[in-house]
C-alpha cells in the first residue's frame, strides 16, 4: 500500500521532470505568463505551471495547502507574513543563494530569522508625501517646497486645514486594519524608534516613539481622520491638504482625477539636523517550499523572476511597485520621473515590518494603541506602554 | 417496497442516486467540516506546523473566559442580535399587513422589498459603506436639513448602530414575503368571526394574526437569530471590527483566529461557542413563540 502511494504521489520519481513546476503568485497572469514562457524556452525540460492567486483569499489557500501538503514548489509571499512560515519550518534555506546575490538588492530584512534567509525579495513599494498643489498655493505656501520638516509638516497642514470650505490639512488612517501603524511607523523609524531594539528586545514604548506619537496626535488636529478609500477620495477630489500612500495612486489620479495639481515628496523628518525621512515599504518575497521535491528548478525560476529585466517588466506593467533589484536606483525608466523618483528615493531610507514570526498580531496592538490615543481615550504614554507589554507577551510565545 | 398504493414513489435506488449528490456536498461540507472543528477545539493545532499538533483537553474552552477580546466581540454579537431580530421581525410584520390592504401595484412593492435579499452581502456591505462615508448619501441628506457631518464608521459610538441598520434594511424584505405568504394561510372566517365580534384593527391583529402566524414568527425569528450571530460579511468588509474594536464580532473573531493567528483550535472552539449560542437562544425563541396549542387557539 505504502509502495503504491508513493507511486501515486512521487509520479515514479525517476522522470520527474514531466511533472510542471508549481508557481503560485498574485499578479494577473497576463503579465506573467510571457516571461515564464521565456524561463521555460530557456530551460528545456522545465515546464511551469502558474496559478494566480487573490489578496483577499490567497494566504488561506496557501496556508490550506501547507496543511494538506500540497503546496507549491515556488511561491509569493508578501513580507509581513515571511517571518511566520520561516519560523513554522516551511520553507526551504535559501542562504547559498543569498550569499551569491545579496548585494544585488535590498528588501533582505523580513526573509531573515535566526541567521538563515528564507526568501529573495522579487518587488517592492514605499509610501511617500503627497501634497496638493493647488491648496499649498491657497494657503500661501510654495507647492515646490514640500514640508522636510515635522515643524513644516506641521505648519502646511495647520494653515491648509484653516482655509475655508470643507478641506483637511493632512489624511491620518482611522477605523480600519493592517494601515495604522504603516502610517504612524514612518514618523518612528524617522525620529530613530522602533519596535525592537537590535539586540531583539521590545522598544515600543521608548521615549522617540513617544515623542513621534505626540506629534501625530498634534497632526491629528488639523487631518481629516478615516479610512483610506474615504482619504484617497478626498485628496482627489482637491479637498485633503497631505497625505501618505504608495506609487499606485501615481497610476490611479491619472485615470480618475487627471486635472489634479499634485507633488510628491519623502516623509518629512522630525528636524533639519536631526534623523531621516524614513517611511514603510513592503516587499514581495520569492520562496521555496521544504517539501517541494524541485528544489534547484524553484530558485532558478525565482532567480530569474528576480532578476532585474524580469522585475522591470513586472513593475512597468503593474505601475504600483518597484524592482527590489539595486539597478531600480540608476534606471532612468524610473528615476526619470520626477515623482515616480521620489518612491525610488524613498525606498532608500524605508523600514518594513520586522521579521518577527508573531508580528501579524503585534502590529494589531500597534494599530489599537496609535488608535486609543487618536480618538482620545489614552495618552500616548500610556497606549505604548500597553502596546509593548503586549508585544513582549506576544513575543514570549515564539521563543 | 411492499406497498405499492404510491406508484409515483421512487424506488430505493434510485431516491439513492438522487440523493447523492446533494447528500456529497453535504457531507463534505457540512458534516465533515463540523465534526472535524470539534476535534479541533481540543487541539493545537498549526496549519503551518501540522507534525507539531498537540491535545489541548479543555485549554481552548477555558481560554475563552479570560480573553478581553472574545468578551468584546460577544457583547458585540449578542447587541446586534437583540437590537436587530425584533426590529427585522415587527418591520416584516408590518410590511406585510401593510402589503394586505389595498395598496395599487403591490408586485412592484413586494419585488421591490424582496430585492435586497437577491442582493450579495459583500455589494449591499459596499454600497452601505459609501452611504455612510463623510461624502456618503447620509451626510448628503443630512446636510439638506442643516444637519452637520459624521464619520459614521469611524465613530466607535455610531459604527456598530449603522451595520445594524443595514442589516435590517437587508433582511426585512426576505421575511416580509414569508410574513406575507403566511397571511394567506389564515382563514378568512377567522377574520369575518372577529368582525362580527366587533374586533377593531389591534384586537384583530392580537387575537387572530399573531396567535395565526405563530409557527412562522418562530420560524423567522429563529433563522434569523442563526443568521444574526453569524454576522460576518458586513464587518469584514465595513470596519474590520474597528474602530477600537466597537464592530468586532464572534465571527469576525473566528476568522481571524484560524487564518492570521493559525490558531485553528482556538478558532474552533470559538466557532462552537457562536452553535451553542445561537442553538440556545434558538430554543428559547422557538419556545416563546411556538402556538400554544389548546390555550385559546382551537376554541
Amino acid at each position: 500500500m505504502p509502495a503504491a502511494l508513493a507511486a501515486l504521489v512521487g509520479c515514479g520519481g525517476g522522470k520527474g521532470d514531466e511533472k510542471p513546476l508549481r508557481f503560485w503568485q498574485f499578479w494577473d497572469t497576463a503579465v506573467i505568463e510571457p516571461m515564464i514562457r521565456e524561463f521555460e524556452a530557456q530551460n528545456p525540460g522545465i515546464k511551469v505551471e502558474i496559478e494566480q492567486l487573490t489578496w483577499k483569499s490567497g494566504l488561506e489557500k496557501i496556508q490550506a495547502a501547507v496543511a494538506s501538503g500540497t503546496q507549491p514548489d515556488l511561491c509569493e509571499l508578501g513580507s509581513t507574513w515571511v517571518p511566520r512560515f520561516s519560523y513554522e519550518g516551511v520553507l526551504e534555506d535559501l542562504t547559498p543563494t543569498y550569499t551569491e546575490v545579496a548585494d544585488s538588492f535590498i528588501m533582505w530584512e523580513s526573509a531573515v530569522w535566526k541567521d538563515r534567509v528564507y526568501g529573495l525579495p522579487w518587488v517592492q513599494g514605499s509610501r511617500a508625501l503627497f501634497c496638493n498643489a493647488d491648496l499649498f498655493n491657497k494657503a500661501g505656501l510654495d507647492p515646490d517646497r514640500p514640508p522636510e520638516t515635522w515643524d513644516e509638516l506641521l505648519d502646511a497642514a495647520r494653515r491648509i486645514d484653516e482655509l475655508p470650505g470643507e478641506v483637511s490639512g493632512f489624511g491620518l488612517n482611522l477605523g480600519e486594519r493592517y494601515v495604522l501603524f504603516k502610517k504612524f511607523m514612518a514618523f518612528a523609524w524617522g525620529n530613530g524608534g522602533s519596535v525592537f531594539g537590535s539586540d531583539g528586545r521590545v522598544v515600543f514604548d521608548s521615549p522617540e516613539n513617544l515623542q513621534a506619537l505626540e506629534f501625530y496626535r498634534e497632526l491629528a488636529r488639523y487631518s481629516l481622520k478615516e479610512k483610506q478609500e474615504v482619504l484617497d477620495h478626498f485628496f482627489k477630489s482637491g479637498r485633503l491638504g497631505m497625505q501618505i500612500s504608495g506609487a499606485w495612486n501615481l497610476k490611479n489620479y491619472a485615470i480618475e482625477a487627471p486635472g489634479l495639481n499634485y507633488r510628491v515628496a519623502l516623509v518629512p523628518k522630525p528636524a533639519v539636523d536631526r534623523g531621516e525621512h524614513a517611511s514603510f515599504a513592503g516587499a514581495e518575497m520569492l520562496v521555496v517550499f521544504k517539501r517541494s521535491t524541485r528544489k534547484a528548478d524553484a530558485v532558478k525560476l525565482a532567480r530569474f523572476l528576480q532578476d532585474y529585466p524580469q522585475a522591470k517588466r513586472l513593475c512597468l506593467e503593474v505601475k504600483s511597485v518597484f524592482p527590489a533589484s539595486k539597478r531600480v536606483f540608476a534606471d532612468t525608466a524610473f528615476v526619470g520621473d520626477g515623482k515616480v523618483r521620489v518612491f525610488v528615493d524613498q525606498s532608500l531610507t524605508s523600514q518594513t515590518a520586522p521579521a518577527h514570526p508573531g508580528w501579524i498580531e503585534m502590529e494589531e496592538a500597534i494599530d489599537r494603541s496609535v488608535e486609543e490615543v487618536m480618538y482620545g481615550r489614552a495618552e500616548p504614554r500610556e497606549a505604548l506602554r500597553t502596546a509593548a507589554g503586549e508585544i513582549r507577551r506576544i513575543a514570549e510565545r515564539f521563543q | 417496497m411492499k406497498d405499492n398504493r404510491h406508484t409515483n414513489r421512487p424506488s430505493v435506488p434510485s431516491l439513492v442516486v438522487l440523493l447523492l449528490p446533494w447528500a456529497v456536498v453535504y457531507g463534505a461540507f457540512f458534516v465533515f467540516p463540523f465534526l472535524f472543528s470539534f476535534v479541533l477545539a481540543f487541539l493545537h493545532y498549526n496549519p503551518l506546523s501540522v507534525h507539531a499538533t498537540s491535545w489541548a483537553g479543555l485549554e481552548n474552552f477555558t481560554r475563552l473566559f479570560g480573553d478581553e477580546r472574545f468578551l468584546r466581540a460577544l457583547r458585540n454579537t449578542l447587541l446586534f442580535v437583540v437590537g436587530t431580530v425584533p426590529l427585522t421581525t415587527a418591520a416584516a410584520l408590518g410590511i406585510a399587513l401593510l402589503l394586505r390592504g389595498r395598496v395599487p401595484a403591490k408586485g412592484v412593492f413586494r419585488a421591490g422589498f424582496f430585492l435586497p435579499s437577491i442582493m450579495s452581502a459583500v455589494v449591499i456591505s459596499l454600497l452601505f459603506k459609501l452611504f455612510y462615508a463623510p461624502n456618503g448619501g447620509l451626510n448628503q441628506a443630512l446636510s439638506l436639513v442643516g444637519v452637520a457631518g459624521h464619520g459614521w464608521l469611524t465613530d466607535p459610538g455610531t459604527a456598530l448602530a449603522g451595520i445594524m441598520v443595514m442589516d435590517v434594511w437587508a433582511a426585512v424584505g426576505y421575511y416580509a414575503i414569508i410574513f406575507d405568504a403566511a397571511f394567506a394561510g389564515i382563514p378568512k372566517e377567522f377574520y369575518e368571526a372577529a368582525s362580527l365580534e366587533g374586533a377593531g384593527f389591534k384586537d384583530t391583529l392580537r387575537y387572530v394574526t399573531v396567535p395565526a402566524l405563530g409557527p412562522v414568527i418562530a420560524f423567522v425569528v429563529v433563522i434569523n437569530t442563526i443568521r444574526s450571530f453569524q454576522i460576518f460579511i458586513e464587518v469584514f468588509v465595513m470596519t474590520q471590527g474597528g474602530p477600537l474594536g466597537a464592530t468586532d464580532t464572534l465571527v469576525l473573531y473566528v476568522y481571524e483566529a484560524a487564518f492570521r493567528n493559525l490558531d485553528y483550535g482556538y478558532a474552533s472552539a470559538l466557532a462552537y461557542a457562536v452553535f451553542v449560542l445561537s442553538g440556545v437562544f434558538s430554543i428559547v425563541a422557538m419556545k416563546r413563540f411556538r402556538p400554544r396549542l389548546g390555550s385559546g387557539g382551537g376554541g
